[in-house]
């Protein structure tokens, strides 16, 4: 009887061994977040309570509000999610100036009023898409959005806010991470904490994505990036993508990584 | 017996399968509570077996009225949700969340007024029942000093401006003390990651809410270099998380407290 049980659950093992070492092979490399194209790339329509309460999506689009507020300012110091429709955003909240209204309140930007409801309640999510032309003027990059916001920034292209309210400057970090590969044969990753820095705060990442402690990388893996996990909240939905992109993660690697734009 | 040993070692090897998949579960984002509903705490000791919806309590509200010291300390209700294990029986004689609401100092569980009773159960146990209640967190708070995380509200600055006047003391209920406004002078305390700014704690700032006795001894004692505490342990809510992320400012605020900036 024991042999039997010995017997099934080493077919057990050997079944979820076997599952577990088929799959990176089994798929056609990598599935790649689908782009949109550039002027959509970080585009989203917002619809917690807005179709349920009778009027339409609200659409907001990153790469406008990027040029002049780091991601900092809405995400730590405003305190919207990272991820869409889980932030309570409600009308009352905006009028008494939370969310939006920080900003949409008819003095910093176009107020919460009558005349400016299509502006953001149109459900379209390509709304204001020719805009992006008058950026042209910015470094170029890669992939999403076709502009490289780090170096815009760092050339003074464009000069984001770091806070609304508070004059403080963020905590400078600057340690460098070699974040070891998982297979073999890829080259580390080099994080930057510095660079992160100078958009997001500490607690964007902290302790809810990645740890505090080193041993919180351990199980980052490229198929949980490319799932919209780990570094994949960011990359690959707002910040730029992994597409055509592998060197600048991973500085080392020989092979730029165009064969790998397949998707599926 | 054959038998016995048979399931349990099935049953172990399956344990022991399920852990190596869930192992390499990835990082979520945990959804934070809005601004109206930070720091509200559900306690459900013997509401729902008594067949009554449990209690919401809300610290924003209290807060605005009372130092904590008051209800941690002289009221004896503990500082984890469900831990005081309150009564119907205990606050009719006047302790917990009886000792103010008896309809003198706050509410009463049933009022007369105009010769009816009007029943104020709906206002505490408000759990899953649409309660319409007196205040509204945001009109109440408009004015307030804001903040980010949590609340929304600078409390500390919200006193100073004297939009709120805390009670510190309730009479037959409290020792009779003085607030504590100059205690201990200030500590620096050096993370173990030498980048990060030093944190300088304020013992000021902490006591004329806390008193001394809701850190010390426990968790804190008041030997120097006696406390040896992580990052990763506050987050978990313990040391400075029991009150930090959970009432009091979040620790999500990093610069709020890593302010001495290293040359």
């Amino acid at each position: 009887m024991i042999k039997k049980a010995l017997f099934l659950s080493i077919i057990f093992l050997l079944i979820l061994a076997g599952k577990s070492f088929a799959e990176p092979a089994g798929s056609v490399w990598w599935k790649l977040p689908p782009l949109p194209p550039p002027e959509l790339y970080g585009n989203i329509l917002m619809d917690r309570a807005s179709t349920s309460s009778g009027v339409k999506p609200v659409t907001f689009s990153h790469w406008s509000h990027r040029v002049n507020y780091t991601c900092r300012v809405c995400h730590f110091e405003i305190e919207f999610n990272m991820m869409l429709n889980t932030t309570m955003i409600t009308e009352e909240a905006n009028k008494y100036g939370r969310y939006c209204g920080e900003c949409h309140d008819g003095k910093t930007a176009f107020g919460h009023t009558k005349e400016n409801c299509d502006k953001c309640h149109n459900g379209n999510i390509g709304y204001g898409r020719e805009k992006l032309k008058s950026l042209s003027n910015l470094p170029k990059g890669v992939s999403g959005n076709g502009i490289d916001w780090v170096k815009a920034m760092e050339d003074g292209r464009i000069k984001p806010k770091n806070y609304l309210r508070d004059e403080n400057k963020p905590i400078e970090f600057k340690r460098e991470i070699n974040i070891e590969s998982t297979w073999i044969g890829i080259s580390p990753v080099l994080f930057p904490h510095a660079t992160h820095g100078k958009w997001l705060d500490c607690s964007n990442c902290h302790p809810e994505i990645f740890g505090i402690v080193e041993e919180s990388t351990e199980d980052l893996a490229m198929e949980y990036i490319l799932k919209y996990e780990f570094c994949g909240v960011c990359h690959g939905k707002v910040a730029f993508p992994p597409n055509n992109n592998c060197k600048k993660c991973h500085p080392k690697m020989k092979n730029p990584g165009k064969r790998i734009d397949i998707t599926h | 017996m054959k038998k016995i040993s048979f399931i349990t070692i099935i049953f172990l090897f399956i344990i022991v399968c399920l852990s190596i998949v869930f192992a390499q579960l990835p990082g979520f984002r945990k959804k934070r509570p809005s601004y109206h509903e930070y720091a509200n705490v559900l306690i459900n000791n013997f509401s729902e077996k008594n067949n009554i919806a449990p209690v919401v309590y809300n610290h924003w509200l209290h807060r605005a009225k009372y130092t904590c010291r008051l209800c941690h300390v002289d009221l004896k209700f503990k500082m984890k949700a469900g831990g005081t294990g309150i009564r119907e029986d205990s606050n009719k004689n006047g302790q917990y969340c009886g000792a103010c609401h008896n309809g003198k100092e706050a509410f009463a569980p049933g009022e007369m007024s105009g010769g009816k009773t009007k029943k104020n159960c709906d206002r505490c146990h408000s759990h899953g029942k649409k309660v319409k209640f007196e205040k509204n967190f945001y009109r109440f708070t408009k004015n307030f000093p804001r903040a980010r995380f949590g609340n929304g509200i600078d409390w500390l600055k919200a006193e100073k401006q004297g939009l709120v006047k805390l009670k510190d003391n309730l009479e037959g209920k409290s020792h009779d003390k003085k607030r504590q406004e100059e205690p201990a002078d200030e500590v620096l305390i050096k993370p173990k990651i030498v980048e990060m700014p030093q944190v300088i704690f304020s013992h000021k700032k902490h006591a004329i809410w806390n008193g001394c006795e809701l850190c010390h001894p426990s968790p804190f004692s008041e030997e120097k270099g006696k406390n040896k505490f992580t990052m990763e342990e506050i987050f978990a809510g313990k040391f400075c998380g029991k009150c930090h992320g959970k009432v009091s400012f979040s620790t999500l605020d990093c610069q709020r407290c890593h302010v001495k900036r290293m040359p």
